[in-house]
């Protein structure tokens, strides 16, 4: 399996998919978070106190939709590039394959989610100065958000790929997921919020602790995203075994 | 050694390959022949454990691909449907599969050289010719330097020094005792190299054949070949029949075809010795000939 898992991380490598995907999911949280910082001074609450950081870092997971997106190029990508054969022939057990990349695909999460928490707590630190505050470092909030961060990337990252084994093809899987979090569930948050609390990125919300009414507790939402994506993943590693390469 | 058993793969209400059954045994070039939909690919594609048959088994060495240890070890594989991410170099295409497949590096550079892309090994493939392509293909098919060569229309894209490159390759790997399967739906490709061949159409077993086995024939075509045909079977003659009023003869000389023609009582219009290989391309193209 390392062996197999260190063949992932080369695919990945010599393409150009992290080089653009990473930085962007990392600047997209930096300018969300910096914006935050901005709004909440201006709305008038104490930056440093706990209200203030929960108004702010939270923010530091909205990078985590294009993880998603990287989760789903992984998997779906080699069947948009047809190495999907190839990977096959040298490991036909499928689940080995699919197990493999679920492993990348965390690790590649829990490394963007560590970057992006860096940059986030870096920028919002300055900004705080900049404003006059002291960021709160030993606030335990602070901690448990960027805790947060990691856990909620890491499981998107997961997320996608299990959707990109699932949907082979991969502008079906990315258009499906965008739409699916930035339509379907919004409005289901809103419309029917005792439905919405239950959905993967209500779910990730919850993880990154979001101060928003009636969203699980941050552990319910880890484990409704594991169980997202296990069941997703599980799901995926049927099709890729019972369906023809 | 490759069997194909009572192989059927149908794609809905299509029979992609219905009932087939070959072999293709170790040190020796068989050639996978048939026109184009003809169902080589399909029947590639269950060997390798890409589909799953409908029914019937395909083994090699006796397993399943699934089930083998290492199958890059064992099993060579060159698929029309296998692609290339065009941003990654041939060079790391390569180390992908020697990774995941635990084979160590320095086979890539041997494989960059024997295919003729170590020039071009650390350019993406995005860049690459079609034949350039399919020599990447090649390398990584051998990487594991398998007993096993499975190949699906290796001379596509090469310009004619390459099919001939190829043809070498494929004799070089049969003489070191490699099972070699060639799929090509062009004859004169593999015509020249193959030590037999199987033809298939419409996913149905049409011919298998041992080359050494077609010794030279005489191609007789008269007026009626009925009679012709009844004095042949009368005669004990090996004989065959290829359409157009032409038939094939075995172990005779003109002469003596000439002679049983004028027992029967037909007039011959041709009558011609031929070479195993145009009795080969004879026979495919009967096989074949509805595709015309």
């Amino acid at each position: 399996m390392r062996d197999l898992v260190a063949a992932e991380w080369l695919k990945l490598r010599t393409t150009h998919l992290l080089h653009g995907m990473i930085p962007a999911a990392v600047a997209i949280s930096f300018a969300a978070v910096a914006g935050a910082v901005l709004a909440t001074d201006r709305a008038g609450i104490p930056l440093a106190s706990t209200r203030g950081i929960r108004r702010v870092l939270p923010i530091t997971g909205t990078g985590a939709l294009l993880v998603l997106i990287v989760g789903i190029l992984i998997a779906a990508g080699e069947y948009r590039h047809g190495t999907a054969a190839d990977t096959f022939l040298t490991t036909p057990r499928r689940r080995q394959v699919v197990t493999a990349k679920l492993t990348i695909g965390a690790l590649v999460g829990l490394a963007a989610g560590g970057i992006t928490s860096l940059a986030c707590v870096g920028i919002a630190a300055l900004l705080y100065k900049a404003k006059g505050s002291v960021f709160p470092f030993d606030d335990s909030e602070v901690w448990l958000t960027l805790a947060g961060t990691l856990i909620y990337t890491t499981l998107f990252a997961m997320l996608g790929v299990a959707v990109g084994t699932l949907v082979r093809n991969q502008v079906l899987a990315v258009a499906g997921a965008l739409a699916w979090i930035g339509i379907v569930e919004h409005i289901l948050v809103n419309l029917a919020p005792d439905i919405g609390k239950w959905l993967p990125a209500a779910a990730g919300q919850a993880i990154v602790r979001t101060p928003l009414d009636g969203v699980l507790s941050p552990l319910g939402g880890v484990a409704l995203l594991v169980a997202y994506a296990a069941a997703i993943a599980a799901a995926g590693a049927r099709f890729a075994v019972t369906h023809d390469a | 050694m490759i069997e194909v058993r009572s192989l059927t793969k149908c794609y809905g209400e299509h029979r992609a390959v219905d009932g087939l059954t070959l072999t293709a045994p170790a040190g020796q070039v068989t050639g996978f022949l048939g026109p184009n939909g003809a169902g080589k690919t399909t029947t590639f594609r269950c060997l390798l454990g890409l589909a799953e048959p409908t029914a019937g088994e395909a083994l090699i060495g006796g397993r399943r691909y699934r089930d083998l240890d290492q199958p890059r070890r064992q099993v060579g594989a060159l698929l029309e449907s296998t692609g290339f991410h065009p941003a990654r170099t041939g060079r790391n295409h390569l180390r992908i599969i020697a990774r995941a497949a635990c084979i160590g590096p320095a086979r890539i550079d041997t494989l960059l050289e024997l295919v003729g892309l170590r020039s071009a090994a650390d350019r993406r493939v995005g860049g690459y010719s079609l034949g350039m392509r399919q020599r990447l293909g090649l390398a990584a098919a051998m990487l594991g330097d398998p007993p096993v060569v499975v190949l699906d229309e290796p001379a596509n894209g090469l310009d004619p020094e390459g099919v001939a490159w190829v043809r070498r390759l494929l004799r070089a790997w049969a003489d070191q005792g490699r099972c070699v399967v060639v799929a090509s739906h062009v004859l004169a490709e593999v015509a020249q190299v193959v030590d037999r061949v199987v033809i298939i159409r419409d996913g149905q077993l049409i011919e298998e054949t041992e080359l050494a086995a077609l010794a030279d024939a005489v191609i007789v075509r008269v007026d009626r070949p009925d009679a012709m045909v009844k004095t042949l079977r009368d005669d004990g003659v090996d004989h065959q029949i290829l359409g157009d009023g032409a038939i094939s003869v075995a172990g005779r000389d003109t002469a003596e075809v000439g002679a049983l023609a004028v027992r029967a009582g037909v007039t011959v219009t041709e009558l011609a010795r031929r070479s195993p290989g145009e009795t080969l391309e004879a026979r495919f193209l009967a096989a074949v000939g509805s595709e015309r």
